[in-house]
């Protein structure tokens, strides 16, 4: 513990001494002290919070919309071998497409910049829950299957009672990669097209050329993605109890 | 679950629905919010055409141009990545000493996505195409030394214990043990790195690169030459394909010569 302490301190110490002794040339680095001053003066602005609010509102529609109905297509598709066959050619051929190649589409196509963002926030979502859920179903053990169906189990039964309950593991992990994908999205699409956001901040402290303001923005926005996905493991390891290691 | 094959008529009937569907909507009914989506057709005609309206087709220089850009800024980001990040993560799965000074720090700094050191890069960087590159580099090297660190740890310690007893130096222990051990993880860090360099690069790009093809479709849409953007995102998708495909074979490659030398020793 103390040696993760003690390097903390050496790299916020010779950012810091970096800053004040100007090093590099670049001019006006900004020191950690400064960055965590101005952290702190944003907190007591209300334009700091509603960028807060904006961004967190995009990721939580965005992921939400994704889990939604990224959960049930996966589980469907991993069932009925049929459908399977006729969509996953097709979800596979669009996964390799970056999420933010969509941006202009998107923009594009809906009416409001605001449902655009989320929709991207929903795609990226939607593929990272979507496949590793359907990864979750290849992998049911195949003897707990043939039990069942030799007891007489219906597709009914199989699904809620097997496969549903060993695909939960698979959830929780779609769900807390797409966590981090979503604020990768949110930053980037409000750098692109946003008017508000935590990500737009960043961008308007570097329109202004103000370093200070970035790194305040890029603290916000870690701290963000750190809690909500520790929120989604937090809520999976509640939802998979089994998993916990004593 | 019984993993089969889908079969011909049922990706035939998939693909066939999406394109279809694609046509209906923008070409034919031009339904109120899809009238400015390119349609399927159009697109290609445009991507193969000699002559392309819109200045862009696998027949013009400017096409290959943005590809070029593209594969050399995320191939650099990525080797960079592979470089510096498979080494630091086995050391610090090796050394519980270097671990813990060093994973705090990286704990500490991996929650801040790639994306948002764009405005960052920009500013201390000299030119965007170093800022492009910095940026997908640092998507790339959380994954490298994230799932090299797990490989090392995943080694049974009895390895370890059985090269001491050897009489192996550090380095061979590193040479022997823990690099080919940590291999499986390392390649799964390669596949995922390749897909964070592309996703990286496409937003560095937009936000603020000059060629490159994620510039290529924001221009598409600045410029109103909305098939552009189409053909953006298709040549995005094929080069993604094609690059994971070539990490993995390049891992299977990899796999092959340690299977056979595990298989070897087993005797």
């Amino acid at each position: 513990m103390w040696q993760g302490m003690f390097s903390v301190f050496v790299l916020f110490g010779l950012w810091q001494a970096a800053g004040a002794l100007r090093v590099g040339g670049i001019g006006d680095i900004p020191t950690p002290v400064d960055v965590a001053r101005a952290l702190v003066d944003a907190t007591q602005t209300s334009r700091y919070w509603s960028s807060w609010a904006i961004s967190g509102e995009r990721v939580a529609i965005g992921f939400l919309a994704g889990t939604l109905i990224g959960v049930p297509v996966a589980l469907a598709l991993g069932m009925n071998r049929t459908l399977r066959g006729i969509v996953f050619p097709v979800m596979e051929t669009l996964r390799p497409v970056p999420p933010l190649a969509w941006v202009p589409l998107s923009i594009l196509f809906w009416p409001t910049l605001e449902l655009s963002i989320i929709f991207v926030i929903f795609l990226g979502a939607f593929f990272s829950v979507a496949l590793n859920v359907l990864g979750g179903v290849d992998a049911v053990d195949p003897s707990l299957l043939r039990a069942a169906r030799s007891m007489g189990a219906r597709p009914r039964h199989i699904f809620w009672m097997i496969v549903l309950p060993a695909t939960i593991p698979a959830i929780v992990t779609g769900m807390a990669l797409g966590m981090g994908l979503t604020w990768e999205i949110v930053i980037a699409a409000e750098m692109i097209a946003g008017k508000a956001g935590l990500g737009y901040l960043a961008w308007e402290g570097f329109v202004n050329g103000s370093l200070v303001s970035i790194l305040v923005a890029m603290v916000s926005i870690g701290i963000g993605g750190f809690l909500s996905c520790g929120l989604i493991w937090v809520l999976g390891q509640r939802a998979t109890p089994w998993q916990r290691k004593s | 679950m019984i993993l089969a094959a889908p079969q011909t008529w049922q990706m035939a009937l998939g693909f066939g629905l999406f394109v279809g569907i694609w046509y209906l909507t923008s070409a034919v009914l031009k339904l109120p919010r899809f009238e400015k989506i390119p349609d399927p057709l159009g697109v290609l005609i445009e991507w193969l055409s000699w002559n392309p309206i819109y200045g862009l087709s696998i027949f013009t220089p400017d096409y290959y141009k943005h590809i070029g850009y593209s594969i050399y800024r995320a191939f650099t980001a990525f080797v960079l990545a592979v470089a510096l990040g498979v080494p630091l993560g086995l050391f610090m799965g090796w050394s519980p000493l270097f671990r813990r000074f060093t994973f705090p720090l990286v704990e500490l700094i991996r929650p801040i996505p790639p994306l948002a050191w764009v405005p960052f890069a920009i500013l201390l960087l000299p030119g965007t195409e170093w800022a492009v590159i910095f940026v997908t580099f640092i998507a790339a090297f959380f994954a490298m030394v994230l799932n090299s660190l797990l490989g090392a740890r995943s080694i049974d310690p009895v390895y370890f214990r059985a090269a001491q007893c050897l009489g192996f130096r550090p380095w061979d222990v590193f040479i022997h043990v823990v690099v080919p051990g940590a291999l499986p993880f390392v390649f799964t860090g390669l596949q995922l790195a390749m897909g964070l360099s592309w996703f990286a690069l496409v937003a560095g790009e937009m936000i603020a690169g000059r060629y490159g093809l994620g510039f290529m479709i924001f221009e598409g849409y600045s410029l109103a030459q909305y098939r552009n953007i189409i053909i953006g995102m298709g040549t995005l998708g094929l080069l993604g394909y094609a690059s994971s495909a070539g990490v993995r074979m390049l891992g299977r490659r990899m796999m092959i010569w340690r299977e056979r030398q595990l298989g070897g020793g087993a005797e």
